[in-house]
């Protein structure tokens, strides 16, 4: 198996480029290398086509003496990444992961690996939390590459459009919160604050207000959550619900008074997330 | 004072509660139901808040404006419940010795409200759909 690793450039809500981006002092590329290297030796970097200058890329590449690997057209989004890796090798089954998963495992990317099959073209992950595939922690096989060609050819560049219409191995990660990512600053503080403390399980009451609470189906619930902040349970209850607004629309209250997200969750703590205020 | 009531609002009683002899000028906003919104028409309206940060908030608020205008006293109350078109949601009023400091400070004290009191409405249309509604871009600011 081969690995290749997405860095995804600069985010523009976080302000920087996430493969850099130091979570209790380490680089999100760092840390994924320490867990794909006991795995294979054979790690690629997926970067821009030739035509973008992204010199940070370059620098991280060289630091780690990693293989890159160029998009074969400009802005091909996370898709192009495993296109450039089946251009490079057809036969081999490639492990396409992002380089910003900073709650994911060694235990689960070895199971993942254990698990993969070749008769299939996929094996990946459902997110515990809402219950869809990742498509940017799988294994593809050889036989997702005519696919992955047919889909590029009209111009479709949903991962998980693409991940859901192939035939594959579903598994379930042992932690729940494996696939958090950070694409938010409130999100980085969730995460620098599980990797100081660890996920510490706790009883919350949520109470869900107007339009929320018309999604969620209920006023307030009571939930067992490892979130660490106020942004990692709206992460969670997000996604459970389904809930059509995000984090910069809603305001949380902890104990009947308002917090920030980055506000540590404890237990027994009363939180509610409150959409837009329509008052008068 | 600042109160919430999911009773109708008397506001004959509410400007008599205003009345002192220092006062030159008494400013009333009455913030009613109106029978469109975006484009759609409007049946009827219900507000719900969060019981105990909303009243927190709306004191708040009234402190705030106590203390950054020259004025006499402020009041506002917020209706919650259904309502119907023309109906009045919610009221401020203030006083001050002169017409200036109790326009300014009823001004701040109504967009303050609009935008920081936890207070939501939904919208019932002669369509038969009813929706939890954005705060309406030609309402002054918007918290959040």
């Amino acid at each position: 198996m081969k690995a290749i690793i997405l860095t995804g450039g600069k985010s523009s809500r976080m302000g920087t480029d996430k493969a850099s981006l130091k979570i209790g002092g380490v680089t999100q590329l760092d840390r994924i290398l320490s867990l794909i290297r006991p795995l294979t030796q054979k790690i690629y970097l997926s970067i821009a086509h030739p035509s973008l200058n992204q010199s940070g890329c370059d620098i991280q590449r060289s630091a780690h003496d990693l293989r890159p690997l160029a998009d074969l057209e400009p802005s091909p989004g996370p898709l192009g990444g495993l296109q450039a890796a089946f251009n490079d090798d057809p036969r081999s089954p490639w492990l396409l992961i992002a380089c910003d998963l900073p709650r994911l495992g060694q235990r689960d990317l070895k199971e993942l690996m254990d698990h993969h099959d070749s008769q299939k073209d996929v094996t990946c992950f459902l997110n515990p939390l809402d219950n869809q595939p990742e498509p940017l922690c799988a294994i593809y096989s050889p036989s997702a590459s005519a696919k992955l060609d047919k889909v590029i050819a009209v111009n479709q560049r949903c991962a998980r459009r693409f991940l859901t219409s192939l035939d594959r191995i579903e598994l379930t990660p042992s932690d729940p919160q494996a696939f958090l990512n950070m694409n938010r600053p409130e999100q980085l503080a969730e995460l620098e604050h599980l990797d100081q403390y660890g996920a510490v399980e706790k009883t919350i009451r949520v109470e869900y207000f107007a339009k929320l609470s018309q999604e969620a189906g209920t006023e307030s619930e009571d939930l067992r959550t490892s979130a660490a902040t106020l942004a990692g349970l709206w992460d969670e209850v997000r996604l459970k619900h389904h809930f059509t607004l995000d984090l910069p629309h809603v305001k949380p209250a902890l104990n009947n008074e308002f917090a920030s997200w980055d506000t540590p969750l404890a237990n027994e703590q009363i939180i509610a997330f409150m959409p837009p205020f329509a008052g008068g | 004072m600042f109160s919430i009531q999911d009773t109708p609002l008397d506001l004959s009683a509410l400007r008599a509660d205003m009345a002192d002899p220092a006062c030159g000028a008494l400013v009333v906003f009455e913030g009613l139901v109106r029978n469109h919104h975006e484009g759609r028409n409007v049946t009827e309206l219900r507000y719900t808040h969060h019981l105990i940060l909303a009243q927190k908030e709306g004191e708040r608020i009234l402190a705030e404006t106590m203390e950054r205008f020259p004025i006499t006293k402020a009041v506002a109350v917020h209706r919650i419940g259904t309502l119907d078109i023309g109906d009045c949601a919610v009221v401020t009023l203030t006083t001050s010795p002169h017409r200036e400091a109790a326009f300014d400070a009823n001004r701040f004290l109504i967009d303050s409200i609009k935008a920081r009191v936890p207070i939501w409405k939904q919208e019932s249309y002669t369509t038969g759909e009813v929706e939890w509604t954005s705060p309406c871009p030609n309402c002054g600011p918007i918290a959040h």
